[in-house]
């Protein structure tokens, strides 16, 4: 890859955002990534046959994440750094259907394919338990010692042994104020009936339903099967009477563009990442509250490479190669120091509280309480009936 | 015929079935063991009733049953009356320019449906040029917007099954011997009456078949109920792929499927009967 020192890779964001519009973006970023899995499927070939290609397998580290959650250079970075060739995929569109790929192969113990997966809270905590991971090889990874205090310790994984954030993020409300035609600040301006048809919420049911949760005064940390039940019932009525247009995954964010809906149960970085192209989009966390989630990398059990993978996470756990992946996909880093190393190279970026989130907002995140099976299921049940799936 | 078919068989009687062999390994592999898996996931774990998923197929998912056919059959409607005037037109009336509109008809083929359902969303938005001629016009329906309404999603499901109904009703009126329609009017018929009692008895082949290749595929979709419905229009194919990918519940998943297949294997035998086409082939 070219030098481009001159450029931050914030300038450099912004410029490819201007000549090309969303969709090309993304279609472009696909495209870079397919190139760099034949450039390293090239590589492979080139490195003889034989004794030469398992030395060559032995040395690909192979990576599963979502779209649009990584820079540009990072991973040709890390190969230069390293010699480990990187097979980046950006595959995992959603939690559940990613999961239900992957389930059959990991329960019988066949190999996936993959070093690192990257999935949420929820469902890293049910790889965790499934036995579907396995350690994170702790000499391989010394900058584990970076992760933010917050989160060393979480419930589905004691001191972090079979998993590490990749990347934080906070679910709250994006709006268009040309839409709107006026700010927002509470979960209650979702039901507004001035904005009957122009408002969408997400397929994920812990952010939707935590949210709805907040706007009826309960805590979505402690929340019982009742209380879901009630939110549920909320978003099933304001579904069928067609106050909610739909429910979506990132798509909601070329519509809340476009004008087609005025407010959206939204996620950070989404809106932080359109700004680029629409200064106008906010995103708000509601005064009731917001959801914090992270990503999680995972090491499947049928992986035969676990020392690869730590030493990715290692890359990634270092503050200035944190910050370069900030850059480009501006949720939160689970990496301490990070702000610092992104006021270097994107100082704009850096001062925005979407990135560097002010103390009043982090007070009011909350994580969805852990559900076990019996609950996941009934919470699920009721809300794929509310959403009409 | 039989003749020939005869001398065939005397000649190597194994020939025909070594043919057909890598057609019924195919069907076999790829068709019956896949459909007899999915009737086994459908009838659910063992302990539970059997028919668990069959009866929340209808209780639970009835709704979207109706609305699946409904749509599929309002597009099937749109396409046999907006496709058949243009293969007429083809057929008939177009000259030398018969394979350059044929080649317009294959067209959107070169592009995705997933890419040109996109696009649809981008001609229906709430702000665009469609919907505030419509609106000066007073004929949006009652939400104000086409996007997200089951307008848009008859609309797509037209728009990307109409060449399935051109290219059969086209081959049909096609073959037809002009010389019938000279000789209707030799026998005092007017245009309308030859079309009425000549082309269009003849070209039901054609219709039948384009109907069905609308139909059947339309009631199975779900990109069209996905990307411009809104959550209120939600067809059966979405209840099949959210059961089978986010709910994870195989048995309802398979159920529906099965109930899916069975209700148009039934409609089709009957269609097919009421237009007297069996001997279609």
């Amino acid at each position: 890859m070219t030098k481009r020192d001159t450029y931050s890779e914030q300038e450099l964001t912004a410029m490819v955002h201007r000549a090309l519009s969303r969709r090309q973006f993304l279609g472009r970023t696909a495209l870079a990534a397919g190139g760099l899995t034949l450039g390293s499927a090239f590589l492979n070939a080139c490195q003889g046959k034989d004794a030469g290609q398992a030395a060559a397998a032995a040395k690909t580290v192979r990576i599963s994440n979502w779209p649009l959650y990584i820079d540009q250079k990072t991973v040709a970075d890390f190969e230069a750094a390293t010699g480990i060739t990187t097979v980046y995929t950006e595959d995992v569109n959603d939690n559940n259907e990613f999961f239900a790929k992957i389930d059959e192969p990991l329960k019988r113990g066949q190999s996936i394919d993959r070093d690192i997966i990257v999935l949420t809270d929820w469902m890293a905590g049910r790889l965790i338990k499934l036995g579907y991971t396995q350690p994170i090889p702790a000499d391989k990874f010394p900058n584990k010692a970076n992760l933010v205090d917050g989160l060393t310790n979480v419930g589905f994984d004691p001191g972090r042994l079979h998993s590490v954030p990749w990347m934080s993020g906070m679910a709250g409300i994006g709006y268009n104020p040309k839409v709107t035609g006026r700010e927002l600040t509470s979960v209650a301006d979702l039901f507004d009936p001035k904005f009957k048809g122009k408002i969408t919420m997400l397929t994920e049911m812990r952010d939707t339903l935590g949210l709805v949760m907040m706007g009826e005064g309960k805590d979505p940390a402690a929340c019982t099967v009742e209380d879901a039940r009630l939110a549920c019932a909320k978003i099933k009525q304001y579904r069928e009477n067609g106050h909610i247009r739909g429910f979506t995954g990132n798509d909601y964010a070329e519509d809340l563009a476009a004008g087609n809906i005025a407010v959206a149960v939204a996620w950070s970085g989404d809106i932080q990442g359109l700004a680029a192209d629409n200064p106008d989009l906010r995103w708000i966390a509601p005064t009731e509250g917001a959801m914090l989630y992270s990503d999680n990398m995972l090491i499947p059990k049928t992986s035969d490479r676990p020392e690869l993978a730590a030493a990715f996470m290692d890359y990634c756990y270092t503050p200035a190669h944190s910050a370069q992946i900030i850059a480009a996909a501006p949720y939160l880093s689970p990496v301490k120091g990070t702000a610092e190393e992104l006021a270097k190279i994107a100082p704009t970026l850096a001062s925005s509280p979407l990135v560097n989130v002010p103390a009043d907002v982090t007070a009011r995140l909350k994580v969805f309480k852990w559900l076990d099976d019996a609950e996941d299921q009934e919470f699920n049940r009721l809300f794929q009936d509310a959403i009409g799936a | 015929m039989a003749g020939t078919a005869a001398g065939g068989n005397r000649r190597n009687p194994i020939a025909p079935y070594l043919l057909v062999a890598p057609g019924i390994l195919w069907l076999i592999a790829f068709y019956v063991i896949p459909t007899l898996t999915l009737a086994r996931t459908s009838v659910g774990p063992e302990g539970a009733a059997w028919y668990d998923g069959y009866q929340r197929a209808f209780t639970d998912y009835g709704v979207h049953l109706g609305r699946s056919f409904g749509y599929a059959f309002a597009a099937t409607v749109v396409c046999v009356l907006l496709g058949y005037p243009l293969a007429y037109v083809i057929a008939f009336r177009s000259g030398r320019y018969k394979n350059f509109l044929l080649g317009l008809v294959i067209l959107p083929f070169f592009t995705t449906f997933l890419v040109r359902t996109f696009a649809w969303k981008t001609i229906l938005n709430d702000g665009g040029i469609v919907v505030q001629t419509l609106a000066t016009l007073h004929l949006l329906p009652e939400e104000g917007r086409l996007l997200n309404t089951v307008w848009a999603v008859i609309g797509g499901l037209s728009y990307n099954f109409l060449p399935f109904t051109i290219l059969p009703i086209y081959v049909s009126l096609e073959k037809i011997d002009r010389r019938l329609t000279e000789a209707a009017n030799d026998l005092y018929c007017n245009a309308g009456q030859a079309f009425r009692k000549v082309v269009l008895p003849l070209s039901m082949p054609g219709v039948l078949a384009g109907s069905m290749l609308t139909f059947i595929p339309a009631t199975g979709d779900f990109i069209n109920a996905e990307l411009l419905g809104s959550p209120n229009q939600k067809m059966l194919g979405s209840v099949i792929q959210g059961q089978f990918l986010q709910v994870r519940d195989y048995p309802l998943a398979a159920a529906l499927s099965f109930v899916l297949m069975v209700i148009i294997t039934i409609m089709v035998l009957a269609y097919a009967r009421a237009l007297g086409t069996e001997d279609l082939a």
